[in-house]
């Protein structure tokens, strides 16, 4: 069905009249139903004889094929498990699976129908759900899943969708949305002038119209447009909104189409106004256009006795097509003041000067009265005809304001085919120039609107509710759009607005015009989909490091670190616990952010950067530091390495690496100065070894002597592991002696598998980001964004001493001076003794019985056999032997002060 | 948002290839009085009309650049 053969590029076909041949079966609710050539569904099941393809919102009255081009809500059905499709306008393949939705048992038999009586109408009075139920207040929790039973529409599929749609980005001079004979000849009018074009419509060319003049002249046009070089013709493309920019996005069957135009060009035509009279949604009153559409598009016979509502230029071809298929056409009805000489009718019609009344009809039309001067009468047919107006398209158009927007064809007004054609290439050429053209005001009124019926078939809004809600003071068409929810079902006013406001009107006190002022229109004028939203968005960012594959291998489970999957565990965090404390584990911390800085100015950069001394770091050493806002708030931490005098290699946080890059950019810009930042995040791999034996493991490995007098905590330097080139940074997060190895990503899975080699008769161990939380929880180092937030200043979790204010400047240290006085939370470590699991990182902490703060981290360790963690805490209550009150089990907590494990820092010097 | 961006190295690009930095502001004057800096890091101007502003092209070169917009009418200076 889809015709894009690229991406991009889109062979467009007038599609063919059916021919009447079978070409298999698709399966309605269990019956089979033929198919023919050419069919959309609700064509297939209306030859069938299917004549209910769905019930009303509220009232659960039977509704049936009504516009047939796609923009009433009667035929919404479910087709292969999608809901709220228009079947109508969908095109019909053997295979499919239809069900009709919003019904019980089926639309058939509804039993909902019941709302549909008398009784029930006076408990679903307009607006019934600020009034009814509300109170008690218990009610409303209890009756709302019941009313959203009775107003659902289909079913959910809620497993994942198997389309991706991507995203591709057009930026055409001209995006003209209407493939009809206005469309095409506005863009040919645009291409002449100079201008690449692009043209969208949601339905192939020519899809509704069957055989006849407009029909030829169309494959004119569009062979015209097909030649031309600068317009590109995109069908099945539908625009679902405007949007500032300006911004048009196209809806295709595989991609969408973002196109920034300097001009839009909306040529999205006309359909057959809504008439509002008792029984004008009944199963059998329809569009005029639709009923010829079946008739000479499907050949199908729409009705056996019609009666007309004509008074348009199209009302004598459309009894013309009626009649070729054998309709007979009881009378036809004018309105009074329509230039009686109009021959608008063919001979031999009987014709009357008046209106409808009311058509009759149980579960569809047997009739409608028609008042004329001298009498009224009751006329007999199956088929009641809408031809005695048009109401614009205009959706889209009227999302133009502010945008340059230009309107052609029916939408603008409806004109005789030649004419509108000339028009529309006028106004092409002018979008493209910037020419303005006036636009209509927009929201036509509806001329004639009887005195009961549904002014809104989407919501079953009736004439009676919008005289009630107008009496309740809900005044203004956008007050009462909201009230009755006319205009805000999946028609989206198409069928209603015009009419909307001639009520209003009617109804107001006094007639003030004031109020039927035309409601705003916000995108999406069509339905969109949510996988069509996600358009080239579908996947998330996954990243993985260059050890991903063995990690896997060796049983590991991950989890997300910022866009990255990190190893949580191999199993068990125990042993892997325990073998860093004991003996030697090993972990991969390629994900950390890692830049090089070098230049002329890279010292005073960094100092500005950092709270604390950089520029007295030596080449070969490094300094932890905090990395700060301009508010004093903790961003990001990490190690500062001197490489040589004008070259640094500084580490940052997994999740924090992207936005400090832009950070740093930013601030060497704003400071306008020569320095070199290099990304070298995915460039380079790291492998942290560390435990007792780590020394032993990497000595039978390099030639270096990793002594601790040659190397010792705090320094770095390149040595060569098992042949490779590493940076050795010598740091303890978790406690232990323990170098990071940063080294060409390309070159990690040999040094893995090389100190894995290594390690085996020292039980090397490879740990996770679990046992890593637990070995660094024991330090009492913090992790920023776990353990921090948006208002932590290093004064609240006791990290003054990574804060030089002797420094003349830095980041935040303004904001920093300020706020040393303002310390109203602080981070504190605690223990709870006597106990074998550890509460949930998040639980409540008291002191008695009142609420003091919450815990960060939390982890039973293994080592020291009871629950450590780090808690926030109103600072009262954060000095040492401290009693708190944690979680649901109220566990008895102390706080207390230095880190849990090897508080002097023996083990990690050694 | 539906904003079209001219990078000066890319050329024109959709703004979602882009991360927003926010309205520019004058850098910290160390003479200004406390009220005053507090106003600079806290008070934005949010301006109705036009306002200058820094967006970083992080689909693209990844470089910052400014601009100026009009946040009425979204467009550029």
């Amino acid at each position: 069905m889809a015709s894009t053969e690229a991406r991009g590029a889109t062979v467009v076909e007038i599609p063919g009249i059916g021919t009447g041949q079978e070409i298999g079966t698709l399966s309605f609710e269990g019956s089979s139903v033929a198919v023919h050539e050419g069919d959309t569904i609700a064509s297939a099941l209306y030859r069938a004889g299917i004549r209910t393809l769905s019930r009303s919102f509220k009232y659960h009255r039977r509704r049936g094929l009504m516009c047939v081009s796609g923009d009433c809500p009667n035929c919404l059905v479910q087709v292969d498990g999608e809901t709220g499709v228009r079947c109508c306008v969908r095109a019909a393949a053997p295979g499919q699976s239809i069900e009709r939705q919003n019904a019980w048992p089926s639309a058939d038999r509804d039993l909902l129908a019941l709302n549909d009586t008398k009784l029930a109408h006076r408990f679903l009075p307009v607006g019934f759900y600020y009034k009814t139920l509300i109170k008690p207040a218990w009610a409303w929790p209890k009756v709302e899943p019941l009313i959203r039973k009775v107003a659902g529409l289909g079913r959910v599929d809620k497993s994942d969708t198997p389309r991706h749609l991507e995203k591709v980005y057009r930026q055409p001079d001209v995006v003209v949305l209407g493939m009809g004979p206005a469309g095409l000849s506005a863009a040919l009018g645009a291409a002449e002038a100079g201008a690449t074009v692009i043209v969208a419509d949601e339905h192939r060319p020519g899809a509704r119209l069957g055989a006849g003049k407009t029909r030829d002249r169309l494959e004119a046009l569009l062979a015209e447009a097909r030649a031309h070089p600068a317009i590109t013709l995109l069908a099945e493309h539908r625009a679902f909104g405007l949007y500032e920019g300006p911004e048009v996005p196209l809806i295709g069957p595989d991609e969408m189409v973002m196109t920034h135009p300097r001009a839009i060009v909306v040529a999205t035509g006309a359909f057959e106004q809504m008439e509002i009279f008792p029984g004008n949604d009944l199963i059998g009153v329809m569009m005029g256009r639709g009923a010829v559409r079946l008739a000479s598009q499907h050949g199908i016979k729409p009705g056996a006795t019609a009666v007309v509502l004509g008074g348009t230029h199209e009302t004598a071809e459309q009894i013309e097509a009626l009649q070729a298929i054998g309709t007979q056409i009881a009378a036809v009805i004018l309105p009074d003041g329509l230039n009686g000489s109009t021959p608008i009718v063919p001979t031999g019609v009987r014709t009357i000067i008046g209106e409808i009344t009311r058509a009759h009809g149980r579960k569809q039309l047997e009739g409608v009265s028609v008042r004329f001067t001298g009498g009224e009468e009751r006329i007999a047919c199956d088929l009641l005809l809408l031809s005695g107006g048009f109401t614009p398209q205009e959706n889209l158009l009227r999302q133009g304001p502010g945008l340059p927007v230009w309107g052609a064809g029916d939408v603008v007004g409806p004109l005789p085919l030649e004419q509108s054609v000339t028009e529309a290439r006028e106004i092409g050429a002018k979008a493209f120039r910037g020419e303005a053209v006036g636009l209509p005001e927009g929201g036509t009124k509806s001329k004639r609107c009887g005195d009961g019926g549904f002014a809104c078939i989407c919501e079953d809004v009736s004439v009676e509710d919008v005289k009630n809600a107008v009496r309740e003071g809900f005044s203004s068409t956008e007050l009462l759009k909201r009230y009755t929810t006319i205009t805000m079902g999946p028609c989206q006013g198409r069928m209603c607005h015009a009419q909307m406001r001639a009520l209003a009107d009617r109804f107001s006190p006094g007639g003030e015009p004031r109020i039927s002022g035309v409601t705003t229109a916000r995108p999406p004028a069509r339905q969109v989909m949510l996988d069509e939203v996600t358009a080239g968005a579908y996947a998330h960012l996954e990243r993985h490091t260059a050890l991903h594959d063995v990690h896997a291998s060796q049983g590991a489970s991950f989890l997300w670190a910022g866009e990255w999957k990190r190893v949580a565990d191999y199993g068990s965090i125990e042993t892997e616990y325990r073998a860093v404390r004991e003996g030697v584990g090993m972990i991969d911390v390629g994900t950390l952010g890692k830049f090089r800085l070098s230049g002329p100015d890279v010292v005073e950069f960094l100092e500005r950067l950092y709270p604390n001394h950089v520029g007295d770091i030596q080449p070969g050493r490094l300094r932890y530091g905090l990395m700060l806002d301009e508010h004093g708030v903790i961003i990001d931490d990490g190690t500062i390495c001197r490489l040589d005098e004008e070259t640094f290699y500084i580490t940052v946080t997994t999740s924090g690496a992207e936005g400090l890059e832009a950070a740093l950019l930013d601030w060497r810009d704003t400071w306008g100065m020569t320095v070199h930042i290099v990304n070298q995040t995915a460039g380079l791999g790291a492998i942290n070894i560390a435990g007792p034996k780590a020394r032993e493991v990497l000595a039978t490995l390099t030639d270096d002597d990793i002594g601790a007098e040659a190397f010792p905590y705090l320094r770095q330097r390149e040595i060569t592991v098992a042949g490779i080139r590493c940076l050795a940074i010598r740091l303890g997060f978790v406690g232990e002696v323990g170098w990071e190895l940063h080294h060409p990503s390309s070159r990690s899975k040999e040094l893995w598998s090389a100190l894995e080699e290594a390690g085996k008769s020292h039980g090397i161990t490879p740990f996770g980001i679990q046992a890593q939380r637990l070995l660094r929880l024991e330090k009492g180092h913090i992790i920023i964004s776990q353990d921090t937030d948006f208002e932590t200043t290093p004064w609240r979790v006791d990290m003054g001493w990574a804060v030089k204010l002797e420094k003349p400047w830095f980041v935040g240290k303004r904001a920093l001076v300020r706020k040393q006085s303002v310390v109203t939370e602080k981070l504190v470590q605690y223990t709870i003794d006597g106990v074998t699991d550890a509460p949930w990182e998040g639980s409540a902490v008291k002191v008695g019985s009142s609420l003091v703060g919450r815990v960060a981290s939390s982890w039973y360790s293994f080592g020291l056999g009871k629950a450590i963690g780090l808690a926030w805490v109103q600072p009262e209550h954060a000095a040492e032997g401290q009693r708190l009150v944690i979680g649901k089990a109220n566990h008895n907590a102390t706080v207390v002060k230095g880190a849990f494990y090897d508080p002097e820092g023996a083990r990690l010097r050694a | 948002m539906a904003l079209l961006l001219t990078c000066p190295n890319c050329g024109p690009r959709p703004s979602t290839d882009f991360r927003y930095g926010g309205e520019t502001r004058p850098l910290e004057d160390p003479a200004s009085s406390e009220l005053d800096e507090i106003k600079r890091l806290w008070m934005r101007r949010n301006a109705h009309g036009e306002q200058t502003e820094r967006w970083f092209h992080r689909d693209g070169c990844r470089r910052w650049m400014t601009v100026t917009r009009n946040t009425i009418t979204n467009e550029l200076v």
